[in-house]
């Protein structure tokens, strides 16, 4: 008995041994979770129940200059990813959520874990609304997916566009490599100016942290500690673009291939600018597609190239006023000068001239588009070594020097002096044949339509440097108004006689010249300017500048149409009539609308070997 | 009739104390935030938790007028009738989380592996107590004893229940060594155990803890066969499990057991559960996010929060204060009954005692412990806590047995 009940006290004393101790462990294991590690855990806890969420700015607006809303922004739907958090055995679920093929996923995943393993980046864009809501009702089983709903650009005017504002694209490796502020999956400008403002367009993102359950459901937001960062729309963008004007220029210049630049030569505003063919910007904007992408990239009439201010052409007999200014002011000739034509300019060989035989002084000169008189002026600017003066002058037109546009890749032309010529034929390797056709604005003097249009509007606003610009103003979230008005400068060397006689004479071209069947507005005074760039693979590519109303211009628009022939009959309608609907709001004459819209080049092409001035 | 005082009211008091943090618990658990997200026969567990304690107190007051010689009599046939419920529930049993453990009776389903848990205890108690003390010679007893107890708890198997059963098999270790098992064969029926557990960490560890067990079985007991067994038996364990685990389970089958040492192997897997409620847990801090303000309960990131997971509830929402409280409130519980036990001098009433506090012991131990990530997660209730009208009342009706033995102490010697 005393034997049994020992047994029972030590057996007693073993149990309560194994409780306390065991008991003591537990604590000590809640004391170690809920004291020592209690940082790790409550961090843990609160990322558990609260996801930060970016919040997209809204992209900034751009509006024409009557305030006609151009390009705004549409929701679409994405899918975002946290690499970290997800498992590469869902990728064929999500694929089949997303009716994709698993290797696109694969592909589109691999992309996301290169860019950040923990920051959270869009999947893929613009899915349709149904796959979005399967997304969201599966994403309990799809850990480290997340949905979005953001904006794609939205076009609501017949407008295209498409070299004016450019597109978006999804920022890159290198783009997101650059700043912290880009995101894989931004969307961030490419070209145009999306491109050139994009700091301004692409507001600043928000901040918002929610609360969300185990199943990864919202729960609202959460306020209590953290603040909620709300999101800056990006500045909205008011450009010198007249959406009338400019869908109008777009309908005459469709099925053509070429640039058109309308400008208010007194401040360089751009109403107009268009080139073709365009693509279809729309197109471009949410989820790309691949296929177009592609065709808009490598089809020869190559569609993304801005041929109003990237082409780079001999202006031909565009550039003959300013030559005649050029000459006024070195005094080789006067208004009065006559030289007289025979036919042909002799010079080593003969320059063939199809202006009537006969007198001309500089005002007929350049209505009749008299190369012999050019030849001549031309000739003895080069003999009395004024080259390199000659080329100064023209540069202060804005030709041969890089342009200030806000669009990107604007090309500077070419306006050679000596230095270029020895550089391109080597030190005193070329002789004034080489020179000589600089004066009927062939051989390598070359310029966009829009360095055109700035020569020209400096000639018709009395010798004023100007800086054609797309923007007037940007205006903030906070209703702010930035404008940006481009100062004008005075070329001091400009007199305004010089500038009467060719306007003079830009007026008869019209009157007179080749043109004249279609280039005068009925009730306004149009003037102008035709020519000929020599292309040695096909059909001549056509010029014409003009600006209206003759005595008090408000207008300049330049016409520049590759393989069109003649300018008289291809390029000299089109600005006619954009002169026209700006001018007097409407266009009454259809049939030269029929007309331009159904205009096939012609043009005998054994004479485009042939110096050809018209 | 003796002087309610006699009753213990120091048990009574720590068994109410438990049930009133359970239902503050249950309650923010079903009836926070969180209830948006659970089904209506979930919000009503608060109520029906309310119930069954009421109900308990009624039961375990009004179970005092009786003897204990009505159940010591009674005993092997509870236990028939709790192997014939055993038997309906697995043929006509409703499942519910995957276990076929609930009969259903007209409204309410009985989880009739709770109420065997006493039938095994009264019965196997009054069997080995009726017999003399186990020793080498009559070894033969305490396989009848094992027997008992191993056939409810292939019952418990069959009903997928496997936390039951670990419970159940407990019971056999402490029973017998109560009944006057040598230290060192019980020593030994434990070794396997242990060395398991340390083998999932590192064979390495598991390897040590055969030694060591080894070494202490010769000290206590001096008999050389036992020393050998042990050591072989401890050497199969380690080589048996750590084969286990390389060649012979399927990976996510290791994943599920080895989870809770590595959950963050299989964040969304079998570690989700353990990662929640560890999280839920150490964020706590030292006084709790407050009542109804926990995050990983009232966003349901915990999951059977009122039932397996309901240490998370209070260790988020109440802290290290909280449980710390509840683990005091436990142990003195368990203290209190042991002492009860020592009182008594009939065997029936100390073993019976004993089984009744190692049954409360091993369901806090594998609850917490699971919860806290030293244990894979194995789905046993925390007594008086937990949800759950079947677990409430028979652990209820076992500390009322417990309370009245005690209460008639003086009388019951003379039973024998």
């Amino acid at each position: 008995m005393n034997n049994s009940s020992n047994r029972t006290k030590t057996s007693i004393f073993a149990l309560q041994a194994i409780m306390v101790v065991s008991c003591l462990t537990i604590l000590g294991r809640v004391f170690f979770l809920q004291i020592v590690q209690y940082d790790i855990y409550d961090e843990l806890g609160e990322k558990n129940s609260i996801r930060q969420e970016y919040v997209e700015a809204a992209r900034g607006l751009i509006y024409d200059r009557n305030g006609v809303l151009l390009v705004d922004n549409q929701p679409i739907y994405s899918i975002t990813i946290t690499p970290v958090n997800f498992e590469d055995k869902n990728i064929p679920l999500l694929a089949n959520l997303l009716e994709e093929p698993d290797s696109l996923i694969t592909a589109l995943v691999d992309d996301a874990k290169k860019y950040s393993r923990f920051r959270t980046s869009k999947l893929i864009t613009d899915i349709d609304f149904k796959a979005f809501s399967l997304i969201q009702e599966n994403l309990w089983q799809l850990p480290g997916i997340g949905h979005q709903i953001d904006s794609k650009r939205n076009y609501p005017t017949e407008m295209t566009g498409s070299h004016i504002f450019g597109y978006l694209r999804e920022a890159d490796e290198t783009d997101y490599r650059d700043t912290e502020s880009i995101r894989l999956g931004d969307k961030i400008g490419k070209s145009g100016l999306e491109l050139i403002y994009q700091d301004n367009l692409k507001g600043e993102l928000g901040i918002n942290y929610l609360k969300v359950n185990a199943l990864g459901q919202s729960l609202g937001k959460f306020t209590e500690q953290k603040t909620t960062k709300p999101p800056v729309q990006g500045d909205n963008l008011i450009t010198t673009i007249d959406a009338d004007l400019q869908i109008f220029a777009e309908k005459l210049m469709k099925g053509k291939s070429g640039g058109v630049v309308a400008i208010n030569p007194h401040n360089g505003e751009i109403l107009a600018l268009v080139s073709s063919p365009e693509y279809e910007v729309q197109k471009l904007a949410g989820r790309i597609d691949k296929e177009y992408w592609q065709y808009i990239n490598s089809d020869s009439t190559r569609p993304l190239y801005n041929r109003a201010i990237s082409s780079r052409q001999p202006p031909g007999s565009t550039f003959k006023p300013l030559m005649g200014i050029i000459g006024m002011h070195l005094g080789i000739v006067t208004p009065n000068t006559e030289i007289y034509n025979s036919g042909y300019y002799m010079r080593g060989r003969p320059y063939k001239d199809l202006a009537d035989p006969g007198l001309y002084n500089l005002e007929s000169a350049i209505a009749h588009s008299s190369n012999t008189y050019f030849l001549t002026v031309m000739d003895k600017i080069a003999t009395t070594g004024n080259l390199n003066n000659w080329s100064r002058l023209a540069k202060d037109f804005g030709l041969g020097v890089p342009n200030k546009i806000d669009l990107p890749s604007a090309n500077r032309g070419i306006l050679p002096d000596s230095a270029y010529l020895d550089q391109r034929y080597g030190k005193r390797k070329w002789g004034l044949g080489d020179v000589l056709n600089f004066g009927i604005g062939q051989g390598l003097v070359s310029a966009s339509p829009l360095q055109i249009a700035q020569m020209t509007s400096t000639i018709v606003n009395g010798g004023y440097k100007i800086e054609p610009h797309l923007i007037r103003a940007t205006k903030k979230a906070d209703g702010t108004i930035e404008q940006r008005e481009k100062k004008v400068e005075k070329i001091s060397w400009v007199k305004d006689e010089y500038l009467i006689t060719v306007k003079n004479g830009m007026r008869r071209n019209v009157l007179e010249g080749s043109g004249r069947f279609y280039a005068e507005v009925p009730g306004i005074e149009v003037s102008g300017k035709t020519g000929t760039a020599q292309n040695p693979f096909g059909f001549s590519h056509g010029w014409y500048t003009s600006f209206a109303p003759s005595q008090n211009p408000e207008l300049v628009v330049t016409v520049f149409l590759e393989n069109a022939g003649w300018a008289s009959i291809s390029a000299v309608p089109i600005a006619s009539l954009i002169l026209e609907k700006y001018l007097k709001g409407d266009v009454e004459r259809e049939w030269l609308v029929n007309y331009v819209l159904n205009f096939v080049p012609k043009e005998d092409n054994s004479q485009a070997s042939a110096t050809i001035n018209e | 009739m003796n002087n309610i005082r006699d009753l213990n009211w120091s048990i009574i008091g720590a068994w109410l104390l438990l049930a009133t943090i359970g239902l503050v618990a249950i309650f923010s658990a079903t009836q926070g935030p969180v209830s948006e997200f659970l089904p209506n026969y979930i919000q009503n567990n608060f109520a029906k938790q309310l119930v069954w304690v009421a109900l308990s107190i009624v039961l375990v007051l009004g179970f005092q007028f009786f003897t204990p010689r009505s159940y010591m009599q009674f005993s092997y046939i509870f236990y028939g009738i709790g192997i014939i419920l055993m038997i309906s529930t697995l043929l006509f049993g409703t499942e519910i989380n995957g276990a076929k453990s609930w009969l259903r009776l007209g409204p309410f389903n009985l989880q009739t592996s709770e109420l065997m848990k006493i039938a095994t205890i009264l019965a196997t108690a009054q069997y080995l107590t009726s017999r003399r003390n186990i020793t080498a010679e009559n070894i033969r007893y305490a396989f009848i004893a094992v027997l008992m107890i191993l056939v409810p708890t292939a019952f418990v198997i069959f009903q997928n229940d496997f936390g039951t059963a670990i419970v159940f098999l407990a019971l056999i270790p402490v029973m017998l060594f109560w009944s006057g098992l040598p230290y060192g064969v019980s020593i030994f029926i434990v070794s396997p155990a242990a060395i398991l557990y340390l083998t999932v960490f590192d064979w390495k560890l598991g390897a040590l803890a055969t030694i060591l067990i080894t070494v202490l079985i010769f000290i206590v007991q001096k008999r050389v066969w036992l020393t050998v067994t042990s050591l072989i038996t401890g050497i199969v364990t380690v080589v048996g499990v750590n084969l286990a685990l390389t060649d012979i389970l399927q990976p996510h089958q290791v994943g599920r057991i080895t989870a809770f040492t590595n959950p963050a192997f299989d964040p969304t897997g079998a570690g989700w559960n353990v990662i929640q409620a560890k999280t839920a847990i150490g964020s706590g801090g030292l006084l709790g996010k407050g009542f109804m303000e926990g995050t990983q309960t009232q966003l349901k990131f915990l999951p059977e929060q009122w039932t397996d997971f309901i240490s998370g509830v209070i260790g988020e929402e109440f802290g290290f204060v909280g449980l710390g409280l509840l683990i005091v409130t436990f142990l003195f519980l368990f203290l209190k009954l042991l002492k009860l036990a020592g009182n008594h001098k009939h065997p029936f009433a100390q073993l019976v005692t004993v089984s009744v506090t190692a049954v409360f012991f091993i369901h806090f131990l594998i609850n917490l412990a699971s919860a806290t990530a030293l244990l894979p997660v194995i789905g046993i209730p925390l007594p008086f806590v937990s949800y759950g009208g079947s677990a409430f009342i028979t652990n209820s009706l076992m500390l009322a047995i417990c309370l009245n033995m005690d209460f008639h102490k003086r009388d019951f010697s003379i039973y024998r």
